[in-house]
């Protein structure tokens, strides 16, 4: 038998090679398959679509899909800078202390036939946030709410019950001025807005969702003012950040945020035609000490620990250098953050203060969250708490587990000694001091920390316009926590992210992503 | 045969209720409170309750149990907390990228091991049969996570011949295949090894066997006795392995589906218990059960009917 096919001259052996080539190349193709000349955009989120309505939402990623589908009246400026820009709206102002009036864009419509947006619709958004009824989570953004008017059709009047700083930091440029159709939401009745949005407003339209696969956003073709600025956003959720990067670097996707530890890797050696970005974080990360626990009961021993802690050896080390010492819950940028702490890395003074309150061979527990920065932060801080005479044992616990430690509802409050922490936060101070009240012992003050002084000035903090006094306030309160000799403050952490060279992403300062805002570049 | 299906089927019952009681213990043991998980920092302690009186945690554990498992078995598998999707809805969606990964992995163990099993066999004491032999413990030995990483390395990050995330547009089969490849390689690698071991030693075996020698003697081709005689016989317990085999596939589906970043059961279970989604771990941790029990059944009534002295064991 001959090996020639047809007599055409092909053999056998290359007709394979030019199968296995052509195979070879087919498979190739989904690495270059990503955004085709800015006509979609793949990102990467950390978490999968479970509520859009902008009352109940879950996680940023949601926030960002909602602010691009329902028309929001303000949207956080890209930049450097925190500030807002007009998107529902076509005017925005604060007449007095009480007094917001805004007044619509005039072509703005709902898809599904629910018509033109209007004021009422805009009153029905945010009455229902702070609604008893609808039990929010959010309904504190919107605290200061006493109504909202309908003067006309397109405008009226946000009336405030007391003077309210954040609203123009924290309440206005976020999901929670997302305007939805009132006729559209009536109509749903008691049934939930999950994944499924009616009556959508925005510059996208949710066009599809594959659960766990992704989510795909398409340009609103019914929306008259500045159009997003892809034809498509692919949204891929992907818990892990490494898996990400690694996604990125196939060429699977166009940005992504990424691991903090990664950076100086992506840094120094970026992938080709891509971009390396560090945005420094709002997030605050710190060590708590639970006053209420009877071994941490004595302040000198409180502040012995506080003494203990090299700090900035605690941050290079889980960091890999890439995020720099904070001083404080209020990050850099913001009224009341700090250069400086009221104790500083002094071994010796640690150990003078545990003779003193005549604590030896004391042993405490340090519980943690099980990540990789967590766990190599807690290993120095034991080292130091270990050179002082402290015994330290490290408890890595997951997330579901972690965040119930401290609530006064379970049975392991008391027990808690030392815990690493982090929150992160909107642009105001307000949304850092907050959760270290009072009010909050046993919810979110998880070292049980309860000082009146600093409750007063919490409250004072929210009605103080002038940024210098509010300055001094939150600088107060922050010096409060040092000398409870409850907290270490560890770092701010920074936010990384990389990006195609052909893409501008639309970015809070602080790395979060607007989706609606990005661009070719 | 009737006796024995009856048989295997009364003990695949008894397995996932035995399976069901475990999972709700183990539910009921992690520390954690899902209705503070659910809601985030924001929710106020009111809701919190409103949340745990709806997914019943406020039910004692026995009542909890009972509803549980009557529900299990009348298919109501609960709706998800937040979401509010029923868990079988949300749990379907999810089971074809796990079947059609371990799909996948099969087809690289089989296809690959059996071959690899029977030209050790044949090649008995060669340096063919040493090397197989070193390669199906080294594969054996390496996680199938370590596979699963360096295969997107190489494979999709620096050739850029396949895709690194994802499991592929929806109705393009093509692209769901290119997707499948390295993520069942790095599920089924490990499994070559155990193949070609298990296929190897039977081989041995049967090579020895009258009938081999009786077809040797009447001068039928090697190739034919290996396959057609030979490995017919000696395929049988590679069939119970491969049902046993499914099931650490479908765990080591887990770190494939986060690797790759692919849907999956595994992953949505992995999601479910970070978050406290109770409702929606039973109910996938107790399909993904009865599609093991199931598999297992299926693979002993096979070798029930291949082997009569199977059936006269029961």
């Amino acid at each position: 038998m001959t090996d020639k096919i047809l007599e055409t001259g092909v053999t056998r052996r290359s007709f394979l090679a030019a199968a296995g080539a052509f195979g070879a190349a087919s498979m190739a193709m989904p690495g270059m398959a990503v955004s085709q000349d800015g006509k979609v955009l793949t990102v990467r989120s950390y978490s999968d679509l479970q509520v859009l309505d902008p009352a109940f939402r879950l996680s940023l990623p949601e926030e960002d899909i909602i602010r691009a589908i329902f028309a929001p009246l303000v949207n956080p400026k890209a930049g450097d800078v925190w500030g807002w820009d007009a998107l529902a709206v076509s005017s925005i102002e604060q007449l007095d202390d009480l007094t917001v009036a805004f007044t619509l864009k005039d072509n703005i419509g709902f898809t599904d036939g629910f018509g033109q947006m209007t004021a009422e619709d805009v009153k029905f958004s945010i009455e229902r946030i702070v609604d008893p009824a609808l039990e929010s989570p959010y309904a504190g953004d919107w605290s200061a709410l006493k109504e909202v008017e309908v003067k006309d059709k397109l405008s009226g009047l946000i009336h405030l019950k007391n003077n309210f700083v954040p609203l123009w930091t924290t309440t206005l440029p976020t999901t929670v001025s997302c305007v939805l159709s009132k006729k559209a939401m009536q109509e749903l009745g008691d049934k939930k807005m999950t994944t499924q949005p009616v009556a959508q407003s925005g510059q996208y339209l949710l066009a599809d969702w594959q659960p766990k696969q992704r989510t795909v956003l398409k340009r609103n073709p019914d929306w008259k003012h500045e159009p997003g600025g892809y034809d498509e956003i692919h949204i891929i959720p992907i818990e892990d950040p490494a898996t990400a990067e690694r996604g990125f670097e196939a060429g699977d996707l166009d940005y992504t945020w990424t691991s903090v530890g990664s950076l100086p890797r992506l840094k120094s050696n970026p992938p080709a035609g891509s971009v390396v970005l560090e945005k420094p974080s709002l997030a605050y990360v710190w060590l708590g000490i639970n006053q209420d626990n009877e071994q941490l009961k004595d302040i000198r021993i409180r502040r012995a620990i506080q003494h203990a802690i090299d700090r900035s050896t605690v941050v290079d080390a889980a960091y890999f250098g890439a995020a720099s010492v904070g001083n404080g819950i209020i990050a850099p940028g913001l009224p009341g953050s700090r250069d400086d702490v009221t104790y500083h890395y002094d071994p010796d003074k640690a150990r003078a203060l545990l003779a003193e309150a005549g604590a030896t061979n004391l042993t405490v527990t340090l519980d943690i969250l099980n990540q990789s920065e967590r766990l190599t932060a807690a290993q120095v801080i034991q080292a130091n708490l270990a050179d002082v005479g402290i015994t330290c044992e490290i408890k890595q616990n997951d997330s579901g587990t972690f965040w119930t430690l401290g609530s006064k509802d379970g049975d392991y409050f008391m027990n808690l000694q030392l815990v690493l922490s982090r929150f992160s936060m909107q642009p105001d101070p307000s949304w850092a001091t907050v959760w270290f009240t009072p009010e909050q012992v046993g919810v979110w003050n998880w070292e049980r920390f309860d000082n009146a002084e600093y409750k007063a000035l919490h409250e004072e903090g929210l009605v103080e316009n002038d940024p210098a006094k509010r300055d001094v306030i939150y600088k107060k309160m922050q010096s409060l926590m040092d000398e409870s000799g409850c907290y270490v403050f560890l770092t701010h952490e920074v936010v990384g992210a990389i990006h195609r060279d052909d893409v501008s992403p639309g970015l809070k300062p602080n790395g979060e992503s607007m989706l609606a805002k990005f661009k070719s570049a | 045969m009737l006796n024995y299906t009856f048989k295997r089927l009364a003990l695949s019952v008894a397995i996932v209720s035995l399976a069901m009681l475990l999972l709700f213990c183990m539910i009921y043991l992690i520390p954690g409170d899902p209705a503070a998980v659910a809601l985030g920092p924001r929710a106020t302690e009111a809701m919190r309750e409103a949340l745990r009186i709806k997914m019943g945690l406020d039910q004692p554990v026995w009542v909890q149990f009972w509803n549980f498992f009557t529900n299990a078995w009348m298919g109501d598998l609960g709706n998800e907390v937040l979401s509010e999707r029923p868990v079988a809805a949300v749990v379907m969606e999810q089971l074809p990228f796990t079947l059609a990964l371990i799909a996948g992995g099969i087809t690289w163990s089989v296809a690959l091991g059996i071959p690899l099993g029977c030209w050790a066999a044949v090649k008995r004491g060669s340096w063919a049969d040493r090397v197989v032999g070193v390669l199906s413990v080294a594969v054996i030995a390496v996680p199938s996570f370590v596979v699963a990483i360096y295969a997107l390395l190489i494979f999709a990050v620096t050739l850029r011949w396949l895709p690194a995330i994802g499991a592929g547009e929806a109705g393009d089969l093509g692209d769901q295949v290119t997707h499948l490849i390295l993520p069942s390689l790095a599920v089924g690698l490990g499994w070559v090894g155990y193949i070609a071991r298990m296929v190897r030693a039977s081989m041995l075996e049967v090579l020895e066997a009258q009938h081999i020698r009786t077809a040797r003697a009447f001068g039928l081709p090697d190739r034919m006795i290996t396959y057609r005689y030979a490995l017919t016989i000696a395929i049988l317990p590679t069939i119970t392995l491969l049902g046993v085999g499914i099931g650490q596939m479908l765990s080591s589906a887990v770190f494939a589906e986060i690797v790759f970043a692919r849907p999956g059961v595994g992953k949505l279970v992995y999601d479910a218990i970070l978050t406290r989604n109770y409702p929606l771990v039973t109910g996938a941790v107790l399909v993904t059960t009865v599609l093991f029990v199931l598999i297992n059944l299926i693979a002993d009534l096979l070798i029930g009917a291949l082997d009569p002295r199977v059936r006269s064991r029961f």
